[in-house]
């Protein structure tokens, strides 16, 4: 059997306006396999969170997943089989003030999960809690397990919501920027708790961030989504050396410190658009430095590029060789200078 | 631990509350433009100088203001209330208060229940299904509920009850518990005296006693009922989407237990201090609705003091109303603390 986790196949999350209809994940594909973190990189409005909450099958009303296929160990989800896989993909969300219900203890909101995964109750319960606790590094845990919510730091909490994640025993973790409320010392320390129990636990982690900073760091692979599709797909230091898409390139430069010499970080100028239609362009156009007549009126697919062994693909026109514009030296990002 | 040292505190500030309060009440009375020993006196005997003089020495008028609000303050804090001048004239007002208090209590004990037992579930089960025709009956149902005046419900319900047998064919009389002193008046609480557990016991005096006070408690507690539900509604709605939930949605928990234990107690929270609120305005409510009903209770012996000039009464009343206020607020804190862990914890 193959190691597949997670089986995306042309995803689309629409959510149903008064107005119009919003394609918030337009046809987008990845896998992840077991040990192995993807990463999904994109400003916010990008689609990022709703691909995370689609795996997952929080889309509520007015959203709804109107096309594609989500396998999670050959099981197909969509359709709402999402209870029989439930804590097998568990979940880590942006904001730790928000993801434990302030009502109750730390160690009630553990045992509830350890009760329903692990058919864990009483002493045994508050036992497997305190050593969960313990795992996720929060000093005191016997007492710890006791207080609530609102007596933990936003560090602490992010561990305690962690812990509720191992508690279920999950196969796959999805972590939906865990670490941008974070002060900057507490984000790396929850990284690198991560990665460690990734590593013990053998998990495939689904990473989902704006920050490419983090992304370097922690995934195997990446997907740059931009407007509800994925623009480049690439091991991550496949993209990091050889970065394709005009996007792709704009977020690596808004990086600190990969930009030599310049006092002021590139950005990139606009913002993402919602997609309420079929695509007939390439949704970068009106923000992508090397546009030409074509992406105004064709819509990219994603071909392969790079390096052949790489498994590398993005949707831009510029590698397309029905064009004849040729993708700009490399290097060259927007009007901003040299990369390093 | 300090949840106990929260509600000390919350007691000890009570108590510069109660003083101000009556404090005001005293000057508006006593110190304010009516005389109140020539409303005690009769139109002949305000002219004759030796009644007036006799009227205001019992009344302790006569002292310098400050002795005289050192006196009544201090009678008031001992319970020591005295008798009533105009009103059952010459009776005790502790024994008037204790025979009147009882059926008010027991009015707005029942009128506080039937809202919170009907306008919350109500509201929880609209915020549940939001933007569904049941969503839509509901808050419609409630608005229109909570839109109509006490005075003109309480008419039409008695007017309607009293004529059941023609209307439904069955006499709200007769169903269940038989009503022999008519469809209003006065709950019989006698039973309850000196013996509270008869209200367990004694079971049918009990269903009784509420089936009589049922149609005023409906109607005093039907705005409370209408803004319970959509307080309840929205505060669903608004914890339904909380991360938390969803987590423990992830986790696995089943849709009953996601509902009854990580979003109706977390709904309750904003939904405490309404209840209690409501509960105030219950007092003010009680007078209309037991002159409607005919209910001998505190709020129309506070009226009756009111518009007939016994003054000394009415001020009395006003110290009861406000330890009544006062103590409901102290339940607030109770329930607070016990729904929700934060309180009290500030700080730490
Ligand atoms: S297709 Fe055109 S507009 Fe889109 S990224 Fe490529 S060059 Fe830019």
């Amino acid at each position: 059997m193959s190691d597949t986790l997670l089986e995306v196949e042309n995803l689309r999350t629409v959510f149903h306006t008064e107005k119009e209809t919003i394609r918030a994940v337009d046809g987008v594909s990845f896998d992840v396999e077991r040990g192995e973190t993807v990463g999904l990189v994109g400003e916010s409005g990008s689609g990022k969170s709703v691909t995370a909450r689609s795996v997952l099958g929080l889309v509520d009303e007015p959203g709804v997943i109107e096309e594609g296929s989500i396998e999670f160990c050959g099981d197909e989800l969509v359709g709402g089989n999402w209870d029989e896989h439930r804590g097998d993909i568990a979940i880590v969300f942006q904001d730790p003030m928000n993801s434990l219900n302030p009502v109750y203890t730390v160690g009630n909101q553990i045992k509830e999960a350890l009760r329903i995964h692990q058919g864990l109750r009483g002493q045994a319960a508050t036992d497997a809690a305190i050593e969960l606790l313990e795992d996720v590094g929060i000093p005191d845990a016997a007492r710890r397990v006791t207080e609530y919510p609102h007596q933990f730091s936003g560090g602490m909490r992010q561990r305690a919501v962690i812990a509720i994640a191992l508690a279920c025993d999950p196969d796959l973790l999805v972590c939906d920027e865990p670490t941008t409320a974070l002060d900057v010392t507490i984000q790396a320390q929850i990284l690198e708790l991560l990665d460690e129990l990734q590593r013990e636990e053998d998990l495939g982690v689904l990473f989902i961030t704006h920050d490419m900073g983090v992304i370097e760091e922690t995934t195997d692979r990446v997907n740059v989504m931009y407007a509800g599709e994925f623009v480049e797909s690439a091991p991550v230091d496949e993209l990091f050396d050889d970065p394709k898409h005009p996007y792709t390139k704009g977020l690596l430069a808004s990086i600190p410190g990969r930009t030599a010499g310049d006092e002021r970080l590139p950005t990139i100028e606009g913002e993402v658009p919602t997609s309420t239609s079929e695509p007939s362009e390439c949704r970068f156009a009106p923000r992508c430095p090397h546009a030409f007549d074509a992406c105004e009126s064709v819509h990219p697919e994603r071909i392969a590029v790079g390096d052949p062994d790489a498994d590398h693909e993005t949707a831009c026109l510029l590698y397309d060789d029905e064009f004849e514009e040729s993708p700009p030296e490399d290097g060259v990002v927007a009007d901003g200078g040299e990369t390093a | 631990m300090s949840r106990a040292r929260y509600l000390a505190k919350r007691l000890l500030m009570a108590i510069p509350v109660v003083w101000l309060g009556t404090s005001m009440t005293w000057y508006i009375i006593f110190m304010g433009p009516i005389d109140p020993a020539t409303r005690l006196l009769s139109e002949g005997q305000v002219r004759n100088p030796a009644a007036y003089e006799a009227a205001q020495t019992q009344l302790g008028l006569n002292q310098p203001p400050l002795q005289h609000y050192v006196d009544w303050l201090s009678s008031l804090i001992v319970f020591d209330l005295g008798r009533t001048w105009l009103l059952y004239q010459g009776s005790s007002v502790n024994a008037l208060i204790m025979d009147f208090l009882p059926r008010t209590l027991w009015l707005g004990f029942w009128s506080v229940l039937i809202a919170i037992f009907v306008g919350v579930p109500l509201g929880f089960y609209a915020g549940m299904r939001s933007n569904t025709v049941s969503d839509y009956v509901a808050s419609m149902g409630g608005i229109v509920w909570r839109a109509m005046p006490n005075f003109w419900l309480g008419i039409m319900l008695l007017a309607v009850l009293g004529s059941s047998q023609a209307i439904f064919g069955v006499s709200w009389e007769t169903l269940g518990p038989n009503l022999t002193s008519g469809i209003s008046g006065n709950p019989d609480l006698s039973y309850l005296a000196g013996n509270p557990l008869a209200f367990f016991t004694n079971i049918d005096a009990t269903l009784e006693a509420i089936k009589k006070v049922a149609p005023a408690a409906i109607v005093l507690g039907s705005a409370s009922m209408g803004n319970e539900m959509r307080i309840g509604r929205t505060a669903v709605l608004e914890v339904k989407n909380q991360d938390y939930v969803e987590l423990a949605k992830v986790k696995g928990v089943s849709d009953r237990a996601l509902v009854y234990k990580h979003i109706l107690r977390n709904a309750l929270v904003p939904l405490v201090p309404i209840i209690t609120s409501e509960a105030f305005l219950l007092i003010g409510g009680s007078v209309l609705v037991e002159s409607v009903f005919g209910i001998n209770g505190i709020g129309y012996l506070f009226f009756q003091a009111a518009i007939q000039g016994d003054l000394p009464l009415v001020g009395t009343l006003m110290y009861v109303f406000i330890l009544m206020i006062v103590g409901i607020n102290l339940i607030q804190d109770v329930l607070y603390t016990l729904i929700d862990p934060r309180v009290g914890l500030e700080g730490e």
